[in-house]
C-alpha cells in the first residue's frame, strides 16, 4: 500500500481530499449551527449548473459555477431577511429549477461530455496539478475570511438578533457566510462532485456536534474529522479501485452513528430519563 | 441636569400600516430605573427595538448618547447590554457558559480584534457579578431556567454597557427565580451606577424597586414615580377590567387570558 504514495497523482489527490475536507468540515460548522444545511445542497446543484451552462456556451465553467452559486444564496439569503417566504420553501424551488436548469443545459449539447459528469460525482484521483492550485488558493481566502471573521460568524450562528443587537454588523457577516458557503462547494465540485460536496460539510460538523459541548472543541473536532475522513476515503478508493467520493462520504456516514452511538450527550440524556 | 442619555421625541415606530408605538416623548437620565410596563401588544418590545437601533422612528426623533441620528450605529450598540425576551435555547447548542459571555465582548471589540486575556478577564469578572463563576465550562444547555438568565446578564454586563435593557426578564422562571433575578438587576444597577430599563407585565414584581414606572399601549400613558402612575384613574384607562385592586391598595394586574 506505501508505494501509492510514490505517485505523483496519489500525492496531489491526497493534498486536494485534505484541503476539501479541511475547507467543508470548518464551514460545516457555521452551516450546522446556523440551520443552513439545505442551504448549501441548493448552492451545490446551483453550481453545477453553472458548470453545465459554461460548457455548453465555451465559457469557463469554475467561473459559471462560482456566479451561479453565490446567485442562489443571496437570493435565498435575501428571502430569509425579508420573511418573503420560509427559507425551505424558497430553497427547495431554487433547488429544483438550477437542477431543472443543468439538465437542459446538458440536453442542448450536441456531443456527450464526459467531463461534466466529472463535476456531478467527483473524482478526486483526476485532480490535476492547476486545479489543485486553484483549490489552494481559493481554499487560504475562504479559511482566511473564517478565521478573520470567527468571532462575529459564532456570534450570528448562535443568535443572530443578538448578535446584531450588541453591535455586530450582523446582517454583513451572515451574508459573508452565504458567499463562504457558495465560495466552498464550487472549490469541492470537482472533488467530490455536486451531489455529495454536501455530505462533506455537513457530516464531520454533525459528527463533532454530537461529541462536545465547546464551540472551540467543536470546531477542532469537526476539521480533524473531516481531513481524516477525506484522506481516509481517497486511500480506501485507490486500495480497493472504488469511486473515491463515495468512499469519502460513506466513511464519513460511518464515523457520524458511531458518534451519534457513542455520544457522551446521548448518555447522558438516557442517565437524566431514568 | 445634564442632558438624557435616551430622548424620544415624538416618535412614532411601526411597520407600513401598523402603528406599534405612536408620538412617544420620554427623557432618560443616566443611572435611572425605570420600569415599562402595559399590557401585551402594546409596544414594549417595540420600544426596546427602537433603542437598540434595530427600528427607525417613521415619525419624529429619538436620539441615544450623544448620537443625532435616528438609527444607531453598531458602535454605539455596544454599549447597551441587552437581555432579549427567553427564546427557546436549544439545549444541544454546543456552547460553554464562558464562550457565551465572551459574545457580549464581540461587539464592542469590533470587527478584526482579537478577544485578548483582558477580555477573557472582563467576562470572568461578569460572570461574578451574577453569581455563576463555578459554571465557566458547564455547557449553557445543562443549566435551569434562571442559571441562563444570568448568563445572559453576565453577557450584557460583557459589553460593559452604559444601559443595561431587559425585554421581560422574569418570563417563564419560577415565583422564587423571578425575584432572584430581579434582586440580581437591582443590584447591578446600586453596584454598578448602570441605567436599566426594564420591561415587564409583572407590576408588582417592580414597583418597590424603580425610579420610574412608564405605562404604556402603543401610546405612552404616564411617566413618573410608581406612586403616581399606579392611579386606578390612570392604569384602567390601559388595562381596562383586568385590573384589579384590593382593600391594601395593592396594584394586581392580572393576565385577562389566563384566568378566562
Amino acid at each position: 500500500m506505501l508505494e501509492l504514495f510514490t505517485y505523483d497523482f496519489m500525492q496531489r489527490s491526497l493534498l486536494a481530499a485534505a484541503m476539501v475536507g479541511g475547507l467543508c468540515s470548518l464551514i460545516g460548522v457555521f452551516v450546522v449551527l446556523r440551520g443552513l444545511a439545505f442551504m448549501g445542497a441548493g448552492t451545490a446543484h446551483a453550481a453545477f449548473a453553472g458548470v453545465a451552462l459554461g460548457y455548453l456556451m465555451g465559457w469557463p465553467p469554475l467561473l459559471m459555477a462560482i456566479l451561479f452559486g453565490l446567485a442562489t444564496v443571496w437570493v435565498t439569503g435575501w428571502v430569509e431577511e425579508k420573511g418573503r417566504m420560509k427559507l425551505d420553501v424558497s430553497i427547495g424551488i431554487l433547488y429544483t429549477a438550477t437542477m431543472a436548469l443543468a439538465i437542459l443545459f446538458i440536453g442542448l449539447m450536441k456531443t456527450y461530455n464526459a467531463e461534466i459528469y466529472g463535476y456531478l460525482f467527483g473524482n478526486v484521483l483526476a485532480v490535476t496539478s492547476e486545479e489543485l492550485g486553484i483549490i489552494a488558493g481559493l481554499s487560504i481566502v475562504v479559511i482566511g475570511a473564517i478565521v478573520l471573521f470567527s468571532k462575529e460568524l459564532y456570534f450570528i450562528a448562535f443568535d443572530q438578533e443578538m448578535a446584531e443587537a450588541s453591535g455586530v454588523p450582523a446582517r454583513r457577516i451572515f451574508f459573508l457566510l452565504l458567499t463562504l458557503i457558495a465560495l466552498t462547494v464550487v472549490i469541492s465540485l470537482k472533488t467530490v462532485g455536486a451531489i455529495l460536496v454536501f455530505a462533506m460539510i455537513l457530516i464531520p460538523a454533525s459528527t463533532a456536534y454530537q461529541l462536545t459541548h465547546s464551540l472551540s472543541t467543536l470546531t477542532w473536532y469537526s476539521v480533524l474529522i473531516g481531513i481524516t475522513c477525506s484522506v481516509g476515503g481517497v486511500l480506501i478508493s485507490s486500495y480497493w479501485d472504488i469511486p473515491s467520493g463515495p468512499a469519502i462520504v460513506l466513511l464519513a456516514t460511518v464515523l457520524f452513528f458511531v458518534a451519534v452511538i457513542f455520544s457522551p450527550k446521548r448518555q447522558r440524556q438516557s442517565l437524566a430519563a431514568t | 441636569m445634564p442632558p438624557p442619555i435616551i430622548h424620544f421625541d415624538h416618535a412614532t415606530f411601526g411597520f407600513p400600516g401598523v402603528v406599534a408605538l405612536e408620538d412617544i416623548s420620554l427623557e432618560i437620565q443616566s443611572g435611572e430605573f425605570v420600569g415599562v410596563i402595559g399590557p401585551n401588544g402594546s409596544g414594549k418590545t417595540t420600544l426596546c427595538r427602537a433603542v437598540l437601533g434595530l427600528m427607525a422612528p417613521m415619525k419624529g426623533h429619538l436620539n441615544i448618547f450623544d448620537c443625532a441620528c435616528d438609527e444607531l450605529r453598531c458602535h454605539h450598540r455596544a454599549r447597551i447590554g441587552y437581555l432579549p425576551q427567553k427564546g427557546v435555547v436549544d439545549r444541544n447548542f454546543p456552547v460553554t457558559v464562558l464562550e457565551t459571555v465572551m459574545m457580549g465582548r464581540y461587539g464592542t471589540l469590533g470587527l478584526f480584534a482579537r478577544p485578548s486575556g483582558k477580555d477573557r478577564k472582563i467576562a470572568l469578572d461578569s460572570l461574578a457579578h451574577v453569581g455563576m463563576e463555578g459554571y465557566r465550562d458547564s455547557a449553557l444547555g445543562h443549566l435551569s431556567g434562571g442559571q441562563q438568565q444570568r448568563v445572559f446578564i453576565a453577557r450584557a454586563l460583557a459589553q460593559q454597557p452604559d444601559v443595561l435593557l431587559l425585554d421581560e426578564p422574569t418570563t417563564g422562571l419560577d415565583i422564587t427565580t423571578q425575584h432572584n433575578v430581579i434582586e440580581l438587576v437591582q443590584h447591578l444597577h446600586e453596584e454598578l451606577g448602570l441605567t436599566v430599563l426594564l420591561i415587564t407585565h409583572d407590576i408588582n414584581m417592580i414597583r418597590s424597586r424603580v425610579d420610574r414606572l412608564v405605562l404604556l399601549k402603543t401610546r405612552l400613558y404616564a411617566a413618573g414615580p410608581p406612586a403616581d402612575v399606579l392611579k386606578p384613574e390612570i392604569l384602567s384607562q390601559v388595562y381596562g377590567k383586568d385590573l384589579v385592586i384590593t382593600e391594601k391598595d395593592l396594584v394586581i394586574v392580572e393576565d385577562y387570558h389566563h384566568h378566562h
